[in-house]
Order: structure tokens, then C-alpha cells, then sequence
């Protein structure tokens, strides 16, 4: 049997679907929800409109990493929850999101 | 085009897995052809990443599986097969090339007043594509016949889902 890969702990990891996966993140901070939930929570958020394909890509990522975790279906359709893992990834990537504005901020101020 | 039919082209322990409520999310409704591209390169995705053919592993036992799928997932899940930054190459580059090939004869068919096969080849190219670099890499060492029989069947079925 193949020993288990180690989990990653960065969203950068993900690839293409590392932005799709931080607003999925970003969209189940404030509690459980389903996948039409979360297209709908993150178009108002962000006016981004996650395809199904990506959005499916990004919680089959999201969900093998544990980062995220399916609560039992309602109506066929499976809610979502953050983990702990989950809210630590999403905490560092806000962090260096915050970083990354106050220097672009401060840089565009001197320019 | 429904995700009920698009669904199919996803591997089928991510089916098991999120089969129902994908379709559930999506809804009955024919797709846009935006959404049907986004489905169609999710599948494709699906097909490439180990964790996404995994995903259906701690699901109930007696899932469905199709016949081509059966046969493609076997080739993929398959640990032995290996292939150099040469064949990534060439099967890149006969991804390109067919792309390529594809998008032009969709423009020469819009030119022409074919709506429809021009609409088929900009839906369909990518993954007739990807499916015909498949040799080069995910079947490499496979014998002729069952590249071209996983090939072949692949790309009938992705025929028949983009025309129906």
C-alpha cells in the first residue's frame, strides 16, 4: 500500500483553482453551505460566476486536503463546512493578502 | 446539453461521489455553451488529478461504472505506466496542434454559414484533443489495439454527449 501524501498548507498548491478555492474558503467562513449557496455568496461578494466544473474542481481539492468537510445531503444537495485545517490556511492567505495590499498601497502613495 | 449527460464525462469515483448534487446544483436546464466548456475542461481536469479519481473511494460499494470510463480508469489509475518530459512534450504538442486544428476548421465552418458544426468543433476540440494526445502519455506502453479502442471510444462518446 502507498503511504499517504502529507498535507499541503498552502492554496498555492492548487494551481488554477488556488483563487476559486480562496473564495470557497472566504464563502464557508461564515457557516455551512451548499454549492449553489457558495456561487451565489461569492458572485455577491466578488461578482465572479463560478462554473460548475470549477467550482466541483475546487471542492474536490479543497475537501481531499480536509481543509473543508461535506455535512449529509439535504434534498440531494450536500452542504459544506470549513475544518480547522481550513480556517488556518484561510488565515494565512488573508494575512499575506493584507500584506501584499499594504505594501502596494504604500508603494503606489510614494509613486 | 444537460449536466445530467455531462456529468458522464467525469471519472466514475467522482461520480459516486459528487455526481448527485453537481447535477442537483446545476439543474435540468440546457447549459450555456460557456457552462458546457467549464464542465467539459472540470472533466477533463477530474480525469488528470489523482485526487479526484480518488474521490469516490470511501463511497458505498456497487457504484455504476461505464464501459469506457471502466476501461480509461483502469489505464489511469494504473501506478506502472510512466513517460518522459519527451512524451509530455509531444502529447503538449498534439494537444496544441489539434486544438489548433479544431478552433480553425470552427472558424472556416462559422465562415461557411455551418453554425452548428462550427459551434461542435469549438465545444468538442479541446477534449478530441486531449483525447488524441492520450498515447503519448496516459497510454503509454498500452498495446495499438487498446489505445485505439480507449481512443476511439472516448472520443465517439464525447461525440455523441456534445451532439445530443
Amino acid at each position: 500500500m502507498k503511504p499517504t501524501k502529507p498535507l499541503r498548507e498552502s492554496l498555492d498548491d492548487l494551481g488554477r483553482f488556488s483563487e476559486p478555492a480562496l473564495l470557497i474558503l472566504i464563502s464557508l467562513a461564515d457557516g455551512p453551505k451548499h454549492g449553489y449557496g457558495m456561487t451565489q455568496d461569492i458572485a455577491a461578494m466578488s461578482g465572479q460566476k463560478l462554473g460548475p466544473g470549477t467550482l466541483y474542481g475546487a471542492i474536490t481539492r479543497l475537501e481531499a486536503r480536509k481543509w473543508i468537510e461535506a455535512l449529509p445531503a439535504e434534498d440531494r444537495r450536500r452542504p459544506y463546512r470549513l475544518t480547522g485545517a481550513g480556517q488556518r490556511v484561510l488565515r494565512a492567505r488573508l494575512a499575506s493578502l493584507q500584506a501584499m495590499t499594504r505594501i502596494g498601497k504604500s508603494r503606489l502613495a510614494e509613486g | 446539453m444537460t449536466a445530467q449527460q455531462l456529468v458522464r464525462l467525469y471519472p466514475p469515483g467522482w461520480k459516486t461521489r459528487y455526481g448527485d448534487e453537481f447535477v442537483a446544483m446545476v439543474g435540468g436546464d440546457r447549459l450555456s455553451v460557456q457552462q458546457v466548456i467549464d464542465i467539459v475542461s472540470g472533466a477533463i481536469d477530474a480525469w488528470m488529478s489523482s485526487e479526484a479519481r480518488r474521490a469516490g473511494a470511501a463511497a458505498p460499494a456497487g457504484a455504476q461504472q461505464g464501459g469506457t470510463m471502466r476501461a480509461l480508469s483502469f489505464v489511469c489509475v494504473d501506478s506502472k505506466l510512466r513517460y518522459s518530459p519527451r512524451d509530455a512534450a509531444i502529447g503538449g504538442f498534439v494537444i496544441l496542434g489539434a486544438s489548433a486544428l479544431f478552433a480553425g476548421l470552427g472558424f472556416l465552418a462559422r465562415r461557411g454559414g455551418l453554425s452548428v458544426t462550427s459551434e461542435f468543433l469549438h465545444v468538442a476540440g479541446l477534449p478530441a484533443a486531449l483525447t488524441l494526445s492520450m498515447p503519448f502519455w496516459i497510454l503509454k506502453g498500452q498495446s495499438r489495439r487498446v489505445q485505439l479502442a480507449v481512443v476511439g471510444a472516448t472520443l465517439a462518446v464525447a461525440v455523441v454527449v456534445t451532439l445530443v
